[in-house]
C-alpha cells in the first residue's frame, strides 16, 4: 500500500469491481481515506443504493471478517457491547459452593474468612463469563475486522453517545475489567437512511460519504456486473427507462437494487425488447407504492420512446 | 500551506457549511495523505471530511471551485527601472511604489485594510467603498497631487519616464487593492447574501414578506422546526409496568445473593407530542394565512401525531392533504377550500368540539392560530372552556400586535381566559420562541 494515493484508489475500484461492486471514484476515495486515516465512515443515501453492500465488499476486499450490528429502537449496551453470562455465573456459584466451604474451613471469624476469599481473583467477572457482542467482538478481533453498524438512525440518541468512545478512541470501558483497547483497529462503516438527523458529535468523528442514485453510465456498469446475461440493447433501454422514472415526482424512487431485480425479471421472462406492455406488467418490481405505479403508468409510452431512442442514437459509453 | 486550508475552511463557514476545528484537523491529515497536486483528488477527499450533509456537499463544490481558482493567481513581479530623478518624489506612497519590495507593498496594503476595518465587509456592494478607503489610507491622494504637479511642471507633451512609471504603478496598485478586497470579501463577507436575507426575514412581519420568498422562508421555518423537534421529541420515561427485564433484574440484584428484591422493567414509553392545530384562514387574516399555513405545514412535517384544521366559518381537516402533497399545493388547496370567507369562531369551535373532543385527552396540546376577530358573532367561549379542561394545554398564537387585541371585533381577552398561554406571533423570531415552548411543554 505504499503506492501513491491515486494508484491505491484505482486499485480499490478494481478490487471492488472484482467482487461485483462497481463504485464511483468518490466511494473508493472514501474507502481509501478511511483505511489510511483509520477513521469510521458514515454512509448516507437513499435506500437501495448499496450502502450495506459496500461494507460487505470492503470486508471481502480487505479479507477481513465482517461484523454486523443492526440498529433498532431500544438497542442498548447489553446487546451491542457486552454482557455478563448471568446464567453461567449463577450455575457456577451453586457448583462451587462446596469448594468455598473447603476454602473457608477452619477460618475463625468473619475477618479471616474474608481474608482467605480475598486471595482469589475476581473469578466471576472475568473473560470466561463475558459474552461479547458485536462492538466488543470487533475490537478484540486479532486480524482486524470490518464493523458495519447498519442504520444508525434507527437507534436512540443514547446509543449514539455510546458509540462515541468506540469511534474516536477504538476502546471500550467495561467497569469490571477496565478499558479494552482494539488489538487491530477495525474499519468501521455506519449507514443511515436519514430517518432522523444524526448528532453532530457523531458526524464530527466520521468521514461522511453520500451515495446518490448513480448516473446512467455507472448504473449500466452495475447492471452489467450483476446481471451479465442481459443483452446490451436491453440493458441500455432498461437503465434509460429507470433513469427517466427517477425524474418523475414519486413517493419512493426506484433504487439500484430494484433496477437489478427488474433486469433479472426481464431475463426470466425471456424478453429481448422493452415494450409498453411488458413494462406495465412488471412495474410493481420497480415501484413499491400504488400511487407511484399509477403516476408512472401514464408516462410509460413517453419513457419507452425516449429510452429506445437514446439507445439507438447514441453509442454505449 | 496550512494557511490555505484554514482560509478555505473560513470561506466554507461563510457559505454556511459547518466545520468544526476537529474536522479542520482531519482535513489537514487528509491533505498530508493526498497532497495538493491533484485537484480532483483533493476535492473528492476534502468533500468526504468537511461537509456532512448532501446540502453542504453542494455548497462545498461551488466553494471549492471558487476558492481554488482564486488562489492560483500569479503575482506579477514589478520591474524597477533605473530612474534618474527618483529622489525628486516626495510622497511616501510613491517611494514605496518605486523602491519598496513586493512584500513591503503587500504589508502596507494589509495595514491600510486593517485600518479601514476590512473585516466588517458584508455585502458585495461594499467592495468599491473599501477599495477606495484603503487607497486613501495608503495616501493615493498625495500621490495624485504630486503627479499633477509633475505634469504641470513639464514643458513637452510627452510624460517623463518617472511620471509614466508612477502612473503604471498606480494602476497596478488599484488592481491589487481591488483583488485584495475581493479576496477578503470572499472570506469575511456574506457571499451568497443568505445570512442577510435570513436575518431580515426573521424580524420582518410575516404579512409583509413577499410571496415569492415563500420557499426560502419555508426552509428557514422548517429547519427551525426540525431542530426543535429533534431536541424535544425523543425523551423517554421509564414506567413501572410492562415487560420484566430479567437480565437487568438479575444484574441489579446480584448484590442480594440473587434474591430478586428490585425489579426492573424493560418497557419504555416514547412520549411524543399529540398536537391539534386550528388555523384561521378567513379574510381578516388574509395576509397572514399563507404563513400560518406554512407554519402548520412545517409542523406536520416534523411532528407525527398532529392533526391540522382550517376554517373561515366551517371547520375542515387538512391533515392528510398536508402530509401527502407539497407546500404549494397544500397551501393553495387549503385556501381554496376554506379560505377567504368571513370569520366565525363560534361555528369553528362547535365543529371542532363535535369532531374530535373525544380524542382530546390530558396529553393533547391544542394550538389555535388566529386574530380572534369574530365579526361580532357569538363567541361560544364555553366551548373553549371545555377544550381547555379536557386538554393538557391550549395555546393561542395571534399574528396581530398586542396593542390591536380587543380593538374592533377582536375578542382576544374572552378567549385568552381559557388559554394556557397566549403568544403574539407576527414574525419568524417570535414563531421560533413559540415552537420551542410548544415542543418543550407538549411532551
Amino acid at each position: 500500500m505504499s503506492d501513491g494515493p491515486k494508484k491505491t484508489i484505482s486499485k480499490i475500484t478494481k478490487g471492488f469491481a472484482k467482487h461485483g461492486y462497481i463504485c464511483s471514484d468518490q466511494i473508493s476515495t472514501a474507502v481509501y481515506l478511511a483505511s489510511e486515516l483509520e477513521k469510521p465512515i458514515l454512509i448516507e443515501g437513499p435506500p437501495g443504493v448499496g450502502k450495506t453492500e459496500l461494507a460487505n465488499t470492503a470486508a471481502m476486499y480487505f479479507k477481513k471478517e465482517l461484523i454486523r450490528l443492526q440498529c433498532y429502537e431500544g438497542l442498548d449496551e447489553s446487546k451491542a457491547l457486552y454482557e455478563w453470562r448471568y446464567g453461567k455465573q449463577l450455575l457456577y456459584t451453586q457448583i462451587l459452593k462446596e469448594q468455598m466451604q473447603e476454602v473457608l474451613e477452619g477460618a475463625k471469624g468473619l475477618k479471616e474468612s474474608l481474608g482467605r476469599l480475598m486471595k482469589f481473583e475476581d473469578i466471576f467477572f472475568s473473560e470466561d463469563f463475558l459474552e461479547t457482542r458485536p462492538l466488543l467482538k470487533a475490537l478484540s478481533s486479532d486480524k482486524g475486522s470490518v464493523l458495519l453498524i447498519d442504520e444508525v438512525d434507527k437507534s436512540d440518541e443514547e446509543f449514539e453517545a455510546l458509540l462515541l468512545e468506540i469511534l474516536s478512541e477504538f476502546q471500550i470501558s467495561i467497569p469490571e475489567l477496565g478499558v479494552r483497547e482494539a488489538k487491530v483497529k477495525p474499519l468501521v462503516m455506519l449507514t443511515s437512511n436519514n430517518s432522523r438527523e444524526i448528532g453532530d458529535a457523531l458526524k464530527r468523528r466520521c468521514l461522511h460519504l453520500y451515495i446518490p442514485f448513480p448516473d446512467a453510465k455507472l448504473e449500466r456498469q452495475i447492471v452489467q456486473a450483476r446481471v451479465p446475461e442481459i443483452s446490451e440493447s436491453m440493458q441500455i433501454q432498461l437503465v434509460n427507462f429507470v433513469q427517466g422514472i427517477r425524474e418523475l415526482d414519486l413517493k419512493k424512487q426506484p433504487a439500484i437494487s430494484e433496477t437489478i431485480d427488474w433486469a433479472k425479471t426481464l431475463i426470466l421472462l425471456n424478453s429481448e425488447e422493452l415494450d409498453a406492455n411488458l413494462a406495465e406488467e412488471t412495474l410493481n418490481i420497480l415501484l413499491k407504492h400504488q400511487q407511484d405505479i399509477e403516476v408512472v403508468k401514464k408516462e410509460i409510452p413517453a419513457l419507452i420512446s425516449s429510452a429506445t431512442e437514446t439507445s439507438d442514437g447514441k453509442s454505449i459509453n | 500551506m496550512e494557511k490555505v486550508l484554514t482560509d478555505f475552511v473560513k470561506a466554507l463557514r461563510n457559505s454556511n457549511v459547518r466545520v468544526s476545528p476537529a474536522e479542520t484537523l482531519d482535513a489537514m491529515s487528509v491533505i498530508d495523505e493526498v497532497g495538493y497536486d491533484d485537484r480532483e483528488l483533493l476535492k473528492r477527499s476534502l468533500s468526504i471530511v468537511l461537509p456532512k450533509t448532501p446540502d453542504e456537499k453542494q455548497k462545498f463544490e461551488t466553494c471549492f471551485d471558487d476558492f481554488f481558482t482564486d488562489e492560483i493567481k500569479e503575482q506579477v513581479p514589478v520591474a524597477l527601472k533605473e530612474l534618474k530623478d527618483i529622489e525628486d518624489v516626495k510622497s511616501d506612497l510613491a517611494k514605496t511604489l518605486l523602491e519598496g519590495s513586493q512584500a513591503e507593498l503587500m504589508i502596507s496594503i494589509a495595514d491600510a485594510a486593517e485600518a479601514s476595518e476590512i473585516r466588517e465587509i458584508r455585502y458585495f456592494t461594499q467592495r468599491s467603498v473599501f477599495t477606495r478607503r484603503i487607497l486613501e489610507k495608503m495616501g493615493v491622494g498625495k500621490l495624485e497631487d504630486e503627479l499633477m504637479q509633475i505634469g504641470s511642471l513639464r514643458e513637452e507633451d510627452i510624460p517623463t519616464d518617472l511620471e509614466q512609471e508612477l502612473r503604471n504603478q498606480l494602476t497596478g496598485l488599484r488592481e491589487r487593492v481591488s483583488d485584495y478586497v475581493q479576496q477578503q470579501f470572499l472570506l469575511h463577507g456574506d457571499v451568497s447574501g443568505e445570512q442577510l436575507r435570513e436575518q431580515v426575514f426573521k424580524s420582518m412581519n410575516m404579512a409583509q414578506i413577499d410571496r415569492s420568498y415563500l420557499h426560502e422562508v419555508h426552509s428557514l421555518v422548517r429547519r427551525m422546526a426540525k431542530k426543535l423537534a429533534n431536541l424535544h421529541s425523543r425523551r423517554k420515561k421509564n414506567y413501572r409496568r410492562g415487560k420484566l427485564d430479567i437480565r437487568k433484574t438479575i444484574r441489579e440484584n446480584w448484590v442480594n445473593q440473587g434474591v430478586l428484591f428490585n425489579l426492573s422493567w424493560s418497557y419504555k414509553k416514547v412520549d411524543r407530542p399529540k398536537i391539534y392545530v386550528i388555523c384561521d384562514v378567513s379574510g381578516s387574516v388574509g395576509a397572514y394565512a399563507r404563513f400560518m399555513l406554512m407554519f402548520l405545514f412545517s409542523l406536520t412535517e416534523v411532528v407525527s401525531k398532529l392533526r391540522a384544521f382550517v376554517f373561515s366559518s366551517n371547520l375542515g381537516e387538512v391533515t392528510d392533504e398536508f402530509k401527502d402533497s407539497n407546500l404549494d399545493s397544500a397551501i393553495e388547496s387549503a385556501l381554496q377550500k376554506h379560505g377567504g370567507g368571513s370569520t366565525d369562531y363560534g361555528q369553528a369551535l362547535t365543529d371542532f368540539v363535535s369532531l374530535c373532543i373525544d380524542e382530546i385527552d390530558k396529553k393533547t396540546t391544542v394550538v389555535i392560530l388566529g386574530d380572534a376577530r369574530n365579526n361580532f358573532g357569538p363567541e361560544k367561549a364555553h366551548l373553549m372552556k371545555i377544550i381547555n379542561e379536557r386538554s393538557k394545554q391550549v395555546f393561542w398564537l395571534n399574528p396581530e400586535g398586542k396593542y390591536r387585541w380587543d380593538t374592533g371585533d377582536s375578542v382576544m381577552t374572552t378567549y385568552s381566559a381559557y388559554c394556557t398561554k397566549v403568544f403574539q406571533c407576527g414574525n419568524i423570531e417570535q414563531l421560533e420562541r413559540v415552537i420551542s415552548t410548544l415542543l418543550k411543554t407538549a411532551i
